[in-house]
C-alpha cells in the first residue's frame, strides 16, 4: 500500500496527522470510553440490560421513528429543495432562511412549540382529536418532532445539487420525446439521488440521537412513547452508569452499522455510475 | 425536410437576440450559422427546436406552422455543445433513451431496440464502449454519442449547437470531416451553430453568416468567401487588409464604387501584389516582419503613413523572390471589394 502519494500541496504529513489526533480525542476516545465502562458488566448483565422489555420498545420506537421521518424528509426535502431552485417567488429568500431554522432553534423550544401546536387542545391537535388522531404524547409526536429537525439536512444536500443541474440535460430529454414526468424520474432523481441519500442518513442519524425536541411532545409512556436517549438520561440518574453505557453502546454498534450500510450503497452507486473511479 | 423561418424576432428583454429573421432550409441540406457569439445564432436555433419561443413570427416545418409544437413532438434531433448525457446511464442506456421512453403503443420491443441502439453506435463508430458511463469517454467520444442518441429517434431535422466548440483542434477537424460524412450517409436535414468560420466553410453545404440579430448572407461556402455580401461579412470570413480612398487615395478606386467619397477597398492578404519597382495603382511600403512558418508566407508592411498592411505569399513565390525585411516594397491589391465607408465599424 502505497501511503504517501507525491503531490504539490505541501503538508500531508501535518494535515494526516492532525486529522488522525483530531478524530482520535474527539470521537474515538469518548466512544472508546462507553465501550470500557459497559465492559465492567458480566455479559450476562448486560444481556439482561439490553434486552429488558422497555429497553427493546425504546430501541423500536427511537429507530423506527427515525427511520419513518427521514424517509418523510426525504420526499417533503426533496419538494422544498425543488420549489426553492426551479421558482422565482416573492419572499424566496425568506422561505430559505426558514428551512435553517430547525438547526438554530434550541431543541427544548421546538419540542415545546410543537407540544403546544398538537396537544389534544392544541391549535392542531383541537382539529385532528375530533378524527381520533392524537399526536402528541404518542410514538406519532416523536416522527413529528424529528421530521421537523431533519429537514434543513436533506433540503442543504439536494439544493446545490439541483441548482447545478444542466437545463440542457432535461432539454436533451425532451427533445428525445420525454415527458415532464419521464425526464423527472429517468434523468432528475437519478442525478439528485446520491445527495438525497446523503441528506438521508443526516437526517436519520440526527433524529436517532435527538433528545430536546423529543421528551415534551413524546410523553415519555414507558413501552409506548418512550425513546432511548431519555432512558440512558433515566438510567444515569439513578447512577447506573454502566447499564446506561450498555444501552447507549448497543445503539452506538446498530447506527454505526446501518449508516454504514447506507453509506457503502452510496460508495456502490457512485461506482457504478462512473462517477468515482 | 425543409424548415421555413419567417419574420422571426426574439427579444431578451432589452437584448435584440433576432430582429425579423428569414431563412429557408431545403431538405436534406447541412446548413451552418455562423457568426460572432451574441449575434443570434443558438437563439435561432433553439427557436427551430422549440427550446425557446419566438415574440413574433412562424418556424414552418415542410409548409406546415410548427411555431406551436412542443418540443417532445417535433421530432428534432438536437446535440449540445457540452454533450447533455445522461451520466447514470451507459452509453448503451442513453442512444436507447429516446425509444425507452415512448407510449407503449409505439415502443418498440427490446430487441429491436438493442438493434436499432447498436446499429446507431456503430455508425458512430463506437460500439464498443456501449457498457461504460459518459464519464469514462473522452470529448470527442462523449459528441459522438450524444449525436446517436439524437439520431435514435429518428429525427426529421438534427440541430447541433455549437457540436465541436469544447473540444481541441485535432479532434475538432477530425469531427468535422467526420459530421460531413455521416450527413452524406444518413442525410437529415441538418443545420448547425459556429463562430468557427473554417469549421463553418469546410462542413457545410450552405453558411448562414449573421450579426446582431440579422442575418447578413446566404451563400456557398465559396459564394461567401469569394464575394461577401457586406463588409462584416468580409471581416468575418478570415484576415482582411482595409484601404480608405480618404487617406489612402486612388488606391481604394478600383471597382464600381470608384470616385466616390468615403470608399473602403477591402483586399485579402493573398490578393496583395508586391512589386520592387512603382507601378501604376501601387503604394509604397516597408517590409517589417516575414514568417516562413507552414506553406505560407505571412509579410507585415508598413505604408508610409503607418498603417499596417499583411501580405501572404506561396513558399515557392516567397523563395523566388526573396524578400528582406525593411526593404522598400511596392504593394498593389490583384482584386479588391469596395464598400461605401460605414462609420460604425
Amino acid at each position: 500500500m502505497r501511503f504517501r502519494q507525491a503531490s504539490v500541496l505541501p503538508g500531508f504529513g501535518l494535515a494526516f496527522g492532525y486529522t488522525v489526533f483530531y478524530l482520535g480525542l474527539v470521537v474515538l476516545l469518548p466512544l472508546s470510553a462507553l465501550i470500557i465502562k459497559t465492559s465492567s458488566l458480566t455479559f450476562d448483565r448486560f444481556w439482561e440490560v439490553v434486552t429488558a422489555e422497555r429497553v427493546m420498545a425504546a430501541y423500536q420506537l427511537t429507530f423506527g421513528a427515525s427511520f419513518v421521518a427521514a424517509l418523510i424528509n426525504l420526499f417533503a426535502g426533496l419538494l422544498v429543495a425543488w420549489v426553492l431552485t426551479r421558482y422565482r417567488f416573492p419572499g424566496k429568500r425568506l422561505v430559505d432562511a426558514l428551512v435553517d431554522l430547525p438547526f438554530a432553534l434550541p431543541t427544548a423550544v421546538a419540542g415545546i412549540a410543537l407540544t403546544t401546536l398538537y396537544a389534544p387542545n392544541g391549535l392542531i391537535g383541537e382539529w385532528l382529536a375530533p378524527l381520533g388522531v392524537q399526536v402528541a404524547f404518542k410514538p406519532l409526536g416523536v416522527v413529528v418532532a424529528l421530521t421537523f429537525i431533519g429537514l434543513p439536512f436533506v433540503v442543504r444536500t439536494v439544493q446545490p445539487v439541483l441548482q447545478e443541474l444542466e437545463a440542457e440535460l432535461e432539454e436533451a430529454a425532451a427533445c428525445l420525446g420525454a415527458s415532464r414526468w419521464q425526464t423527472f424520474g429517468k434523468v432528475i432523481l437519478p442525478t439528485v439521488l446520491p445527495a438525497l441519500m446523503t441528506g438521508f442518513t443526516l437526517a436519520f442519524a440526527r433524529a436517532i440521537g435527538e433528545y430536546g425536541s423529543v421528551i415534551f411532545i413524546a410523553g415519555n409512556i414507558p413501552l409506548e412513547s418512550e425513546i432511548v436517549p431519555l432512558l440512558i438520561i433515566g438510567k444515569l440518574e439513578q447512577y447506573d452508569y454502566a447499564g446506561a453505557t450498555a444501552i447507549a453502546s448497543v445503539m452506538l454498534l446498530i447506527s454505526f452499522g446501518l449508516i454504514f450500510v447506507i453509506n457503502l450503497i452510496q460508495w456502490w452507486h457512485g461506482r457504478r455510475h462512473g462517477m468515482r473511479k | 425536410m425543409s424548415i421555413e423561418i419567417q419574420s422571426v424576432a426574439k427579444r431578451f428583454g432589452n437584448f435584440v437576440a433576432l430582429d425579423n429573421v428569414d431563412l429557408k432550409v431545403e431538405t436534406g441540406e447541412l446548413l451552418a450559422l455562423l457568426g460572432p457569439s451574441g449575434c443570434g445564432k443558438t437563439t435561432l436555433l433553439r427557436i427551430i427546436a422549440g427550446l425557446e419561443t419566438p415574440d413574433a413570427g412562424q418556424i414552418r416545418f415542410h409548409g406546415e406552422d410548427a411555431t406551436g409544437t412542443h418540443v417532445r413532438e417535433r421530432q428534432v434531433g438536437f446535440v449540445f455543445q457540452h454533450y447533455a448525457l445522461f451520466r447514470h446511464m451507459t452509453v448503451f442506456e442513453n442512444v436507447a433513451f429516446g425509444l425507452r421512453v415512448r407510449p407503449r403503443q409505439t415502443r418498440p420491443p427490446e430487441a429491436e431496440i438493442r438493434r436499432r441502439v447498436h446499429e446507431l453506435l456503430e455508425l458512430v463508430q463506437l460500439d464498443w464502449l456501449a457498457d461504460r458511463y459518459p464519464a469514462q469517454l473522452s470529448g470527442g467520444q462523449r459528441q459522438r454519442i450524444a449525436l446517436a442518441r439524437a439520431l435514435a429517434v429518428e429525427p426529421k431535422v438534427l440541430l447541433l449547437d455549437e457540436p465541436f466548440g469544447a473540444l481541441d483542434t485535432k479532434v475538432r477537424k477530425e469531427l468535422r470531416r467526420w459530421l460531413k460524412r455521416l450527413h452524406n450517409e444518413v442525410h437529415v436535414t441538418s443545420v448547425f451553430v459556429t463562430h468557427d468560420q473554417e469549421e463553418a466553410l469546410e462542413v457545410a453545404d450552405r453558411v448562414v453568416v449573421m450579426n446582431k440579430g440579422k442575418i447578413e448572407q446566404v451563400g456557398t461556402p465559396e459564394q461567401v468567401y469569394d464575394t461577401p455580401a457586406t463588409p462584416f461579412v468580409y471581416q468575418f470570413l478570415g484576415d482582411v487588409n482595409l484601404f480608405h480612398s480618404r487617406v489612402h487615395g486612388g488606391f481604394a478606386e478600383v471597382g464600381e464604387h470608384a470616385g466616390a467619397e468615403g470608399v473602403v477597398a477591402y483586399v485579402r492578404p493573398h490578393d496583395i501584389e508586391l512589386l520592387r519597382e512603382p507601378a501604376a495603382l501601387t503604394l509604397p511600403a516597408t517590409l517589417d516582419h516575414i514568417r516562413a512558418i507552414g506553406p505560407v508566407v505571412r509579410l507585415e508592411l508598413r505604408l508610409d503613413n503607418g498603417d499596417p498592411v499583411e501580405a501572404e505569399l506561396s513558399r515557392e513565390a516567397y523563395a523566388d523572390k526573396r524578400y528582406l525585411a525593411g526593404e522598400r516594397l511596392h504593394i498593389r491589391p490583384r482584386t479588391a471589394q469596395n464598400f461605401v465607408e460605414d462609420y460604425t465599424i
